[in-house]
C-alpha cells in the first residue's frame, strides 16, 4: 500500500514537473504585462525541437558522447529557446504595446503567435514525427517495491531547483524587484530609472529558457516529437498557473504539482480516459471556491 | 540654467494641454507652478520626466533643455539615470506589493553597481524615522503620509540632484504637510533643486524662491514669491482672496 503511493507520488512530481515548468512561464509574462501568453505551449514545442535538433547535431555530427551531449544541450536549448521569447514579444507584442492595443488584441496575437509556431513547424518539418536521441542510458532503480528511473529523478530535481534558482531571483534581486514592481504599479517604473521593455524582455527570456528546459526533459523522457506536442500541455500548465495563482511563482509549480498529482491519482483508480475530465473538474472546484486561485491575492483595482 | 522650457506646446490625444508655457530652473533653486486643477502643471511635470507613452503628453512644439541640451529624445529612464530628475507623482504610486526598503532599493536600480547605498538609506531613515520601523512592511500598509515620504524617499535613492514634485502635500493631515515642507526645505539647503508643483498655493510660496501660475495652458503671472504674494490678482484667484 504505503509503495504504492511513494510510487504515484514520484510518478506525481516527474509529471506536474513539466507542468510546473511551463506554467512559470505564463505566470511571470502574466506579472508584468498582465498577458496571458498562450503562444507559451508552444514555445515549449520549439524548445523540444530545438534539443531535438542541438543533440543530434552534438551526436551525429560531432560524435560527442551521450552526457557530454547532454551537459551542451541543456544551455544551448535553453538560450536558443529564450530567443524565440524574445522575438515573440519584440515582433508580436511590443508593437501593440506601443500603440496601446486593448489587452484583447494582445491575447489575440498570443495565440495567433501559438498557432503560427505550430504550423510553421508543420509546413517546413513536415508531419513525421521526430524521435528524440537518448542521451542517458536510463536505469530502472527498485527500492522496497518503489521503482523509478534515474531520468526521472533528474526532472523532479531539475524542477525542484528551478523553483528556488526563480524565486530567488524574483524577491532578491533588483530585477526580480523590478518585475513585482511592474505588476503593481507600471507607472512608476520608468521614474525608477528602469527601462520597462529590458524587464519584460528578461521576463520573456526567462519563461521561454525554462519551457526549453522543459521541453529537453520532456522529449528525453516521451522521445517522441509532433509540433502539436505543446498544444494539450500549454493549456494545462496555463490552467495550473491560474490554479496556483497567476503572477506568483509558487502558484505556478504548486499548481503544476497539484494537477499532476490529480492526473497520475485518477488514472490509478478510474480508466485512464477519465484523466483530463475528472483533472479539470477538481480544479475548477478549487476554483471556484478560491477564484484568485491558491497563492492569488485579489487585486483591488486602483484608478 | 539647469532646467528650460521654452515655448512648449503640449498635446494629450486631441487636446491641447500647453498653450506655449515658458519657464525655467536654476540650479539649487525652488520654483513652484501654482494653478487650479486641469491648468496643465502635471502635464508639464509628465513632459520633463518623459514617460513612456501612451501616458506621455505629445510635444508639438517648442523645447525642454537640460543644462542648454533638448531633452525630448531622451528615454525616461535616461531621465533618472543620466541627468539625475526625478519625480515624485502625484499619487505616490508606490510599489505597494514591495516593502518598503524594496522600495528603497530598486530605486537604485539604475546607478552604477557595487555601490554601497548603507548611509543613504541611513540618510532616508533619518529624514523619516516612521519609514525605518516599517522598513520591512509591504508598502501598501503604511499610511497616506508614510507612504509620501516613501515616494520622497525613493526619488532620493535615485541619486538625483533635481528632484520634481507633484502634489505632495494632497491628502494628507496638516502637521503631516508641514513636515514634508520642512524636509524639502532641508533637502534643498543641502543642494537639491526642486520643482514643485501645488495646490495650497501659499504654503508652496511660503516654500519656493520663485513662482509661474498657470492658467488653463498658460503662464499668467510669474516673479518671486513675495511679488506673487503681493499680487492682488493672484491673491483674488489662488490664495483665497
Amino acid at each position: 500500500m504505503i509503495e504504492t503511493i511513494i510510487q504515484n507520488l514520484i510518478n506525481a512530481l516527474q509529471w506536474g514537473s513539466f507542468y510546473a515548468l511551463i506554467a512559470l512561464g505564463y505566470t511571470m509574462v502574466y506579472g508584468v504585462l498582465t498577458l496571458i501568453n498562450f503562444a507559451h505551449g508552444d514555445v515549449f514545442m520549439v524548445g523540444a525541437y530545438i534539443a531535438f535538433f542541438v543533440a543530434t547535431f552534438i551526436l551525429t555530427v560531432l560524435g560527442l558522447p551521450g552526457w557530454i551531449a547532454l551537459a551542451l544541450t541543456i544551455p544551448v536549448t535553453m538560450i536558443l529557446t529564450s530567443m524565440v521569447g524574445v522575438s515573440l514579444e519584440r515582433i508580436a507584442y511590443r508593437p501593440l504595446r506601443r500603440k496601446g492595443a486593448h489587452r484583447l488584441y494582445v491575447v489575440i496575437t498570443a495565440l495567433m503567435c501559438g498557432l503560427i509556431l505550430e504550423h510553421a513547424n508543420l509546413a517546413i518539418l513536415g508531419a513525421s514525427r521526430k524521435a528524440f536521441p537518448s542521451l542517458i542510458v536510463e536505469h530502472v532503480y527498485t527500492v522496497g517495491g518503489v521503482s523509478f528511473t534515474n531520468l526521472k529523478i533528474a526532472v523532479i530535481v531539475t524542477a525542484i531547483l528551478s523553483f528556488f534558482i526563480l524565486q530567488w531571483i524574483v524577491t532578491q534581486t533588483k530585477v526580480g524587484m523590478a518585475m513585482r514592481a511592474i505588476s503593481y504599479d507600471k507607472f512608476a517604473v520608468p521614474l525608477m530609472g528602469i527601462p520597462i521593455d529590458s524587464i519584460i524582455v528578461i521576463t520573456f527570456a526567462l519563461g521561454s529558457s525554462f519551457a526549453g528546459l522543459a521541453g529537453l526533459l520532456f522529449a528525453m523522457s516521451y522521445p517522441v516529437l509532433e509540433p502539436y506536442m505543446g498544444a494539450l500541455i500549454g493549456w494545462k500548465a496555463f490552467i495550473a498557473a491560474v490554479v496556483g495563482g497567476i503572477g506568483d511563482i509558487r502558484g505556478a509549480f504548486l499548481g503544476g504539482f497539484l494537477l499532476g498529482a490529480v492526473e497520475i491519482l485518477v488514472v490509478a483508480v478510474f480508466p485512464s480516459t477519465y484523466r483530463d475530465l475528472i483533472a479539470f473538474t477538481v480544479l475548477l472546484i478549487i476554483l471556484s471556491l478560491k477564484p484568485t486561485g491558491l497563492f492569488g491575492i485579489a487585486k483591488t483595482t486602483k484608478i | 540654467m539647469l532646467l528650460s522650457v521654452e515655448n512648449l506646446i503640449v498635446k494629450y490625444g486631441n487636446i491641447q494641454a500647453l498653450h506655449g508655457i515658458s519657464f525655467h530652473v536654476n540650479e539649487g533653486e525652488i520654483v513652484t507652478l501654482i494653478g487650479a486643477n486641469g491648468a496643465g502643471k502635471t502635464t508639464s511635470l509628465h513632459s520633463i520626466t518623459r514617460l513612456p507613452p501612451p501616458e506621455a503628453p505629445k510635444v508639438v512644439s517648442g523645447d525642454i533643455k537640460f543644462k542648454g541640451q533638448s531633452i525630448l529624445k531622451t528615454s525616461p529612464s535616461a531621465v533618472v539615470k543620466d541627468l539625475k530628475v526625478a519625480l515624485v507623482p502625484e499619487g505616490r504610486h508606490i510599489f505597494g506589493n514591495l516593502t518598503v526598503m524594496e522600495n528603497l532599493i530598486l530605486a537604485t536600480y539604475a546607478r552604477e553597481k557595487g555601490t554601497d547605498f548603507s548611509g543613504e538609506y541611513h540618510r532616508i531613515f533619518e529624514l523619516f524615522p516612521r519609514l525605518k520601523e516599517r522598513r520591512d512592511q509591504r508598502s501598501e500598509s503604511l499610511s497616506g503620509g508614510e507612504q509620501q515620504m516613501l515616494a520622497v524617499g525613493r526619488a532620493l535613492m535615485t541619486g538625483c540632484t533635481f528632484l520634481l514634485l507633484d502634489e505632495p502635500s494632497m491628502g494628507l493631515a496638516p502637521v503631516l504637510k508641514y513636515e514634508v515642507f520642512r524636509t524639502l526645505k532641508r533637502l534643498n539647503e543641502e543642494g537639491m533643486t526642486i520643482l514643485l508643483i501645488e495646490q495650497n498655493a501659499n504654503l508652496a510660496l511660503q516654500l519656493a524662491g520663485r513662482g509661474y501660475v498657470l492658467d488653463t495652458g498658460q503662464i499668467a503671472a510669474h516673479g518671486t514669491s513675495e511679488e506673487l504674494l503681493g499680487n492682488p490678482e493672484v491673491k483674488k484667484a489662488y490664495l483665497g482672496g
